[in-house]
């Protein structure tokens, strides 16, 4: 297993609430090494808050989260993530922001430029090395995004709502290189979407989260006996699709309704 | 003009080009029609006795006067005085303002400590404690460049401070997920993040460092062009006056040119 996460439990304090306020609850989910998982659940579920736990950007109130059998503590660069708003550094150009990951694994200058530009080859930018990141649209930014979280080579890619900014044909597009790159390179990618169609496109296991606060209540295996052609057409595609939707469907409810409770 | 403009055309440039020539030629046009209309109202009305020429001397005996203070050197030995006294105010100014600015910025404690202070000192106008310099340092260049460096301190540290706090936050946690340590973080993302706006400081200060100049060197001072200015009015050479006021302005003019050359060449990337 590359990732344990244990009856991961998060709550946050709430100012001016007497309780606070429970994100996650009890969660527990394998992540296997080189597998890619989609984690897929209405809004405010806690999906990201899961996340920025593996990333280690915060630590969990309970349960544990295991990365190669050891615990969690702070972000590594084992793990590269992806956010949905880029988090480009808007002063360096394209190659220079791939580069920064490498500065920070301390990779010498000299191999810096050669390695960021064959990783900006890799998802398509080549030629565009010394624009910045207001130059380009947004789909080529998400792609300067991926090339800077693969460049420092970690085990695995957390991908938070990626391509959730982008137009539908961007998004297609990106989602079947995002295949490619990881059928190249053999990473475990976690990626986190509220899209059912992307979870089941992209996902060999579904993982379906409840809403508030977040568990994980089941997980789907998504099996085609080919991928290569139109897969979203493939008669099995709308099984798994109407199979998570099911799942989704009493959990999106419930949120709405909580919401409603909430506002009024 | 017209018809000019016409043969060119004619000589082969391609329409697009002429016609974005011409939009340029009116825009430019149009940015000097204010200043001639300016210029000419002011050679005429003291001219055409509608103000007292001796109170509004006609642009035409300013500017030369203004030639006469050049060639005797008058002129040359104000501006000097001035310029070194408004640069070092600016530049220690900058010197001390922004790594306050970082620090406060930075470092919420600190922040805590002094911003009750700082509140205070922002909302008084530095011209009111210009008496207080002068006793406390004296008429002579001391309490001159005080004053100057105090006024031109507010804006760059004001915008320091927002610089460093207003920083994305998702670069930071982005950041934060490579493993950056404060210090390379601080080094990394906050500071070249906070650029653009502490140099947005730095040119509003570069403003200040030619407003509060003027009002410094009108005491006690013994060359400067605030001095000309007052010195010519209580000697009641008035196109001298006018003189060093078109000095003064035409050299805030081109200071903030400057500045918001070199603002542009640092912030190219905020353009989103």
């Amino acid at each position: 297993m590359k990732i344990q996460i244990q009856g991961v439990g998060k709550e946050f304090r709430v100012r001016g609430a007497g309780r606070p306020f429970t994100a996650l609850d009890d969660v527990t989910l394998d992540v296997r090494a080189g597998e890619l998982l989609t984690l897929v659940g209405p809004s405010g579920c806690g999906k990201s808050t899961l996340l920025d736990l593996l990333a280690g950007l915060t630590e969990p109130t309970s349960g544990r989260i295991l990365l190669d059998g050891a615990p969690v503590d702070g972000p590594g660069l084992d793990r590269g993530i992806v956010f949905q708003q880029y988090a480009l550094f808007p002063w360096r150009t394209a190659l220079s922001n791939v580069e920064f990951g490498l500065a920070a694994k301390a990779v010498p200058r000299k191999e810096r430029a050669e390695r960021a530009r064959s990783y900006l080859d890799l998802v398509g930018l080549r030629g565009f090395e010394e624009r910045y990141p207001h130059e380009l649209s947004g789909g080529m930014r998400q792609r300067v995004a991926i090339a800077r979280s693969l460049a420092f080579d970690p085990d695995v890619l957390l991908m938070d709502e990626p391509f959730a900014a982008l137009d539908a044909q961007t998004r297609e597009s990106l989602q079947e290189e995002l295949l490619r790159i990881w059928e190249k390179t053999g990473k475990t990618i976690v990626f986190i979407t509220h899209g059912i169609d992307e979870a089941v496109y992209l996902g060999r296991r579904v993982a379906v989260m409840t809403s508030r606060p977040g568990r994980i209540k089941r997980v789907v295996d998504v099996e085609f006996d080919s991928r290569d052609g139109d897969l979203r057409a493939d008669a099995r595609f709308g099984e798994y699709r109407h199979q998570v939707w099911t799942l989704l469907r009493d959990e999106v409810a419930a949120a709405r309704t909580e919401e409603v409770v909430h506002v009024g | 003009m017209a018809s000019l403009s016409t043969g060119v055309t004619a000589a082969g440039l391609p329409a697009g080009v002429s016609a974005g020539l011409g939009r340029l030629a009116a825009t430019a046009g149009r940015r000097v029609a204010a200043l001639g209309v300016l210029a000419a109202l002011w050679e005429s009305l003291p001219r055409l006795r509608v103000v007292d020429p001796t109170f509004l001397t006609p642009l035409s005996e300013v500017l030369v006067a203004w030639w006469d203070l050049l060639l005797s050197g008058e002129l040359l030995e104000h501006t000097q005085a001035s310029l070194i006294r408004s640069l070092a105010g600016f530049a220690l100014a900058i010197v001390v303002a922004i790594p306050l600015g970082l620090l406060i910025g930075w470092y919420k404690p600190v922040a805590e400590l002094l911003d009750p202070v700082l509140e205070l000192f922002r909302n008084t106008a530095a011209l009111a404690l210009l008496p207080v310099f002068v006793l406390i340092l004296g008429l002579g260049e001391t309490s001159k460049i005080s004053i100057i460096l105090y006024a031109c301190a507010w804006p760059i540290l004001l915008n320091t401070v927002a610089g460093v706090k207003s920083v994305d936050p998702l670069l930071i946690k982005s950041a934060r997920s490579m493993g950056l340590r404060p210090v390379r973080l601080f080094q990394k993302v906050i500071l070249p993040a906070a650029v653009p706006t502490i140099f947005t400081g730095i040119r509003l200060a570069g403003a200040y460092s030619i407003l509060v100049l003027v009002a410094a060197e009108m005491v006690g001072a013994k060359a400067g062009l605030g001095y000309l200015i007052t010195y010519a009015q209580f000697n009641f050479r008035v196109p001298d006056m006018y003189a060093g006021i078109l000095t003064i302005s035409v050299l805030g003019l081109l200071f903030n040119q400057l500045l918001v050359r070199l603002e542009r060449r640092f912030s190219t990337w905020r353009t989103t």
